[in-house]
C-alpha cells in the first residue's frame, strides 16, 4: 500500500511537470508586459540600456516594458533554455553572427511588422538590412552596424621607428609593418581565437566568404585556403605574431594588443572607443583592413532587434521595438558614443562623441570601411564550424597542424 | 483473550500512522520526485529522441547510440581522454595525499599550518586556480621566463602541445583536490586505535613495515572511500579542461563531459547529449562496482 502512494505520488509529479515542461505557447507570465531580453556585460551596458528602455517608455506610455540582460555568452546559453521552455522575451537581443542558430525562434518580420513598429528601412545604413537576415528572410533590425578594423598601439610603433599605417594601405604594407615592430620581446601582430577576428583578414585577402550566399559551406575554396595559410604563417612562418597559449584564451589577439605584447591586432568596430581610452594608456590608432589583388572584402555586422515567435502581444512588442530603434534612442547611443547607429542620421552624433584628438581619424577610417562590406553569410551549422575550428587553431598557430588539413577536415564535417 | 481484541485495533493504528507518514514524507518525496527522478527519467528519454532544443523531436530509437559510436568524430577521441585522465589523476592524488597525510601525522611543528595551506587550492575558486596556473604555465608565463633566464632553454608550450595540455590538466587538478584526500587520511590516522599502534611497536615493527604492515590495512576504509570518489570525479572532470585548455589543442583534453555539454548547450542536440551522459553514467556505475567487488580482497573494516 505504501508502495503505490510512493508510486502514485511520483507519478503525478511526473506528469505535473511533463506538462509543464511540454506546455509552449510562452510568451510572459502577463500578457500586457513586454519584456525585453539583452545582453549587457557591465553596469555601463545596463545603464544604456535602461536610457533607450526610457525612451521606449515615453513613447508607449500605455505598456508596461520590463528588461532582462545577461553577459553576452550567458545570454545565449539562455537564450536557448529559454527558447526550449517556451520562455522566450518577446523583444529579444540578437547579433548577426548568431542568428543561424536561432532563426527557429524569431518571428519573420513583413512590410507590415516594420510599418507597425514605424520602421523605414531607408532611413538605415546601406546594407543594414543584411545584419539580422538568414537566407533572403529578415528577422529583426539592427541598432548598429560594424565591422573589423585593424588597431595598432601608436607607441610601440614609434618605439620599432614604423610608420603609422593609413586607411587604404595594402597587405604589402601590412606585412612590412608587422616584420618591423617584431621586436625587443614584443610582436608586430596578434592573430584572432574568435571567428571574425581570425577570419577578418583572410576574408579580405580572399575577397570572398568561407561560406557561400545560400549557405554552404566554402572552407576548402583555393583563395580563401591560401588567404587562411598566409594568415597562420604570420605566426609559423614569418614569425610577426606570437603562438598563442591555450585553446581556452578566445581573445588572445585582443588581449595580446591591449596587454601592450603586440603592436596591431583586428577587433571590431564595436570596441574603437575602449581601445582609444584604454586603461594601460598606450596611444591606440586604427586603420582599415589591407587591400591586396582582390580588393579588402569586409563584413557588415551588426546587433539588434527581434520579435519572439511565441510573443503573445507582438504588437505591443513591435511598437516597442520601434521604439528601442527610434531616432530617439539611435541619436542616444550614438552620442554617448557606445556604438555607431544604425541609422544614418544618428552617425555624425557618434564622431562627436569621440575625442577631439581622434575624431578626424575615426570618422575617415570608419567612413572608408563601411564602403567595401558585405552581408556575412553562415550555413546552418556555422556555430558547430567555429566551435570545431577554433581549439583546432592553437595546433594551427603553434605549427603541429596545418591551416589547409584543419579547413578541409572541417569542410568534410560539415559540409555534407 | 486481551490478545484478540488488541491485534485489530493495532492494525488500525499503524495504519494511520502509516498515512500520517505519508504525509510528512510527501514534501520529501515531491522534491525527489522534481529534481531527481524526473529529470532522470527524462534523461532516459531524450536519449532516444532526435531532441533539439527548439522544434520538433523525433523518436530514433538507438539511433543517437549508434552515431556516438560510429559518426561522431570526437566522441571516441572524448572517452580515450576521459579514461587518461582518470588514470593518471587518480592513483596520482590517492599516493601523494596518503605521502601527504603520513608524513604531517607526525607530530611535527607547523602541521596545522601546513595543512591549511595544502588545503587552500580545495577551497579556491577553480577559475582562480585556473588563471593562476595559466599565468605559470603561457610561453610568457613564470615557467618559461625563469627557465630562460637561467638556464637559457625554451619551455614547450605547455597548453598548446597535445601531450603536454594533458599532463598540465592532470598536474593542476592534482594540485588541486590534494588536500581533500589528504584530509580523509589525516583523519583516519588520528583514529588509529592506540593500542594496536602499541602491540605492533612492542612487536618491534617501525618505519616502513609500520605503515605497510599495520597503518595501511587499518585505514583501508579511508583509501577506499577516497579512489572511489577520486575516481567519480575524475570522470566528470570538466572544469579544469575547459577553463585551462579549452578542450584543445584540436579535442586533446576535450573529455566526455565537455563533449556532452558542447552537444547539448552550443549544439543544441539534447538527445545526443543525454546518450552520452548515460554511456558516462554506466561506465561510472561498472567501474564503482567492480571496486566493490574488489575491497573485500583489501579492505580490513574490523580493528
Amino acid at each position: 500500500m505504501k508502495k503505490i502512494h510512493v508510486g502514485a505520488v511520483a507519478a503525478a509529479a511526473a506528469a505535473a511537470l511533463v506538462m509543464t515542461g511540454c506546455s509552449t505557447g510562452g510568451g510572459d507570465a502577463s500578457s500586457d508586459t513586454v519584456v525585453i531580453d539583452m545582453w549587457a556585460g557591465s553596469q555601463s551596458d545596463t545603464d544604456a540600456l535602461n536610457a533607450q528602455l526610457e525612451i521606449a517608455r515615453k513613447q508607449n506610455p500605455d505598456l508596461k516594458i520590463e528588461l532582462r540582460t545577461a553577459p553576452w555568452g550567458d545570454f545565449f546559453t539562455k537564450l536557448t533554455t529559454n527558447m526550449a521552455s517556451g520562455n522566450m522575451a518577446c523583444v529579444t537581443g540578437m547579433n548577426s553572427g548568431m542568428l543561424s542558430s536561432y532563426t527557429d525562434g524569431f518571428r519573420e518580420l513583413s512590410d507590415a511588422d516594420l510599418e507597425a513598429a514605424g520602421i523605414d528601412l531607408a532611413d538605415f545604413s546601406a546594407g543594414a538590412d543584411e545584419i539580422l537576415s538568414n537566407k533572403g528572410t529578415m528577422y529583426g533590425v539592427p541598432f548598429d552596424i560594424a565591422t573589423m578594423l585593424v588597431y595598432y598601439n601608436a607607441d610601440l610603433l614609434d618605439a620599432a621607428g614604423v610608420a603609422h599605417p593609413e586607411a587604404g594601405w595594402s597587405f604589402d604594407d601590412f606585412e612590412a609593418t608587422a616584420k618591423a615592430a617584431t621586436k625587443d620581446g614584443k610582436y608586430g601582430f596578434a592573430v584572432g581565437m574568435g571567428d571574425f577576428q581570425w577570419q577578418a583578414l583572410p576574408i579580405a585577402k580572399a575577397g570572398q566568404q568561407p561560406v557561400e550566399q545560400d549557405g554552404t559551406l566554402a572552407l576548402t575554396d583555393p583563395a580563401f585556403v591560401d588567404a587562411a595559410s598566409w594568415y597562420s604563417g604570420l605566426v609559423t612562418e614569418q614569425k610577426v605574431a606570437a603562438p598563442v597559449a591555450s585553446a581556452s584564451d578566445t581573445g588572445w589577439g585582443e588581449n595580446q594588443y591591449t596587454g601592450q605584447n603586440a603592436a596591431m591586432a583586428v577587433d571590431g568596430t564595436w570596441n574603437a572607443v575602449s581601445y582609444l581610452n584604454n586603461d594601460a594608456g598606450f596611444t591606440a590608432g586604427m586603420t582599415t583592413l589591407p587591400s591586396g589583388e582582390n580588393g579588402s572584402l569586409g563584413l557588415i555586422l551588426g546587433s539588434g532587434f527581434g520579435i519572439a515567435k511565441s510573443c503573445k502581444n507582438p504588437d505591443a512588442a513591435l511598437k516597442v521595438l520601434g521604439s528601442m530603434l527610434s531616432p530617439e534612442a539611435q541619436d542616444y547611443i550614438a552620442s554617448s558614443g557606445r556604438s555607431y547607429p544604425a541609422r544614418t542620421a544618428s552617425q555624425p552624433l557618434y564622431f562627436e562623441s569621440i575625442d577631439e584628438q581622434f575624431r578626424p581619424q575615426v570618422e575617415e577610417v570608419f567612413t572608408k570601411a563601411f564602403e567595401q562590406v558585405q552581408g556575412q553569410y553562415v550555413s546552418d551549422n556555422w556555430s558547430k564550424v567555429g566551435t570545431y575550428i577554433q581549439p583546432q587553431l592553437v595546433s594551427v598557430y603553434n605549427g603541429q597542424e596545418t591551416m589547409e588539413n584543419v579547413l578541409e577536415s572541417a569542410q568534410q564535417q560539415f559540409g555534407e | 483473550m486481551s490478545t484478540t481484541t488488541y491485534t485489530p485495533r493495532r492494525g488500525t493504528l499503524a495504519r494511520t500512522e502509516s498515512r500520517q507518514a505519508l504525509g510528512f514524507v510527501s514534501p520529501a518525496l515531491a522534491g525527489l520526485a522534481l529534481f531527481t527522478i524526473v529529470p532522470v527519467v527524462l534523461s532516459i528519454v531524450m536519449g532516444f529522441f532526435n531532441w533539439p532544443t527548439f522544434g520538433d523531436k523525433e523518436f530514433v530509437g538507438f539511433d543517437n547510440y549508434v552515431r556516438l559510436f560510429t559518426q561522431s568524430p570526437d566522441f571516441w577521441p572524448a572517452l580515450r581522454n576521459t579514461f587518461v585522465f582518470a588514470l593518471l589523476y587518480v592513483p596520482i592524488s590517492v599516493i601523494l595525499s596518503l605521502l601527504l597525510a603520513l608524513s604531517l601525522s607526525s607530530r611535527i611543528r607547523g602541521r596545522g599550518a601546513l595543512r591549511v595551506l595544502f588545503f587552500i587550492p580545495v577551497v579556491t575558486p577553480m577559475v582562480a586556480n585556473v588563471l593562476v596556473w595559466k599565468m605559470l604555465l603561457q610561453p610568457q608565463g613564470l615557467f618559461n621566463g625563469l627557465a630562460q633566464s637561467w638556464f637559457g632553454v625554451q619551455l614547450p608550450n605547455f597548453l598548446a602541445d597535445p601531450q603536454w595540455a594533458m599532463i598540465m590538466v592532470v598536474v593542476m587538478s592534482v594540485w588541486q583536490g590534494l588536500g581533500y584526500n589528504m584530509l580523509i587520511f589525516s583523519a583516519a590516522l588520528e583514529q588509529l586505535p592506540e593500542s594496536v599502534v602499541e602491540a605492533a611497536r612492542i612487536d618491534g615493527a617501525k618505519g616502513f613495515r609500520m605503515i605497510w604492515s599495520v597503518m595501511l590495512p587499518m585505514i583501508s576504509p579511508s583509501i577506499f572511500f577516497a579512489s572511489i570518489m577520486t575516481m567519480i570525479t575524475s570522470l566528470q572532470v570538466f572544469a579544469q579542461p575547459q577553463l585551462l585548455t579549452g578542450g584543445g589543442p584540436g579535442n586533446a583534453t576535450q573529455p566526455l563531459v565537455q563533449f556532452i555539454y558542447n552537444q547539448g548547450f552550443k549544439f543544441q542536440e539534447l538527445g545526443l547529449a543525454a546518450a552520452a551522459a548515460w554511456i558516462l553514467f554506466a561506465i561510472i556505475i561498472v567501474l564503482t562496482a567492480l571496486q566493490f567487488r574488489a575491497q573485500k580482497k583489501w579492505v580490513h573494516y574490523e580493528h
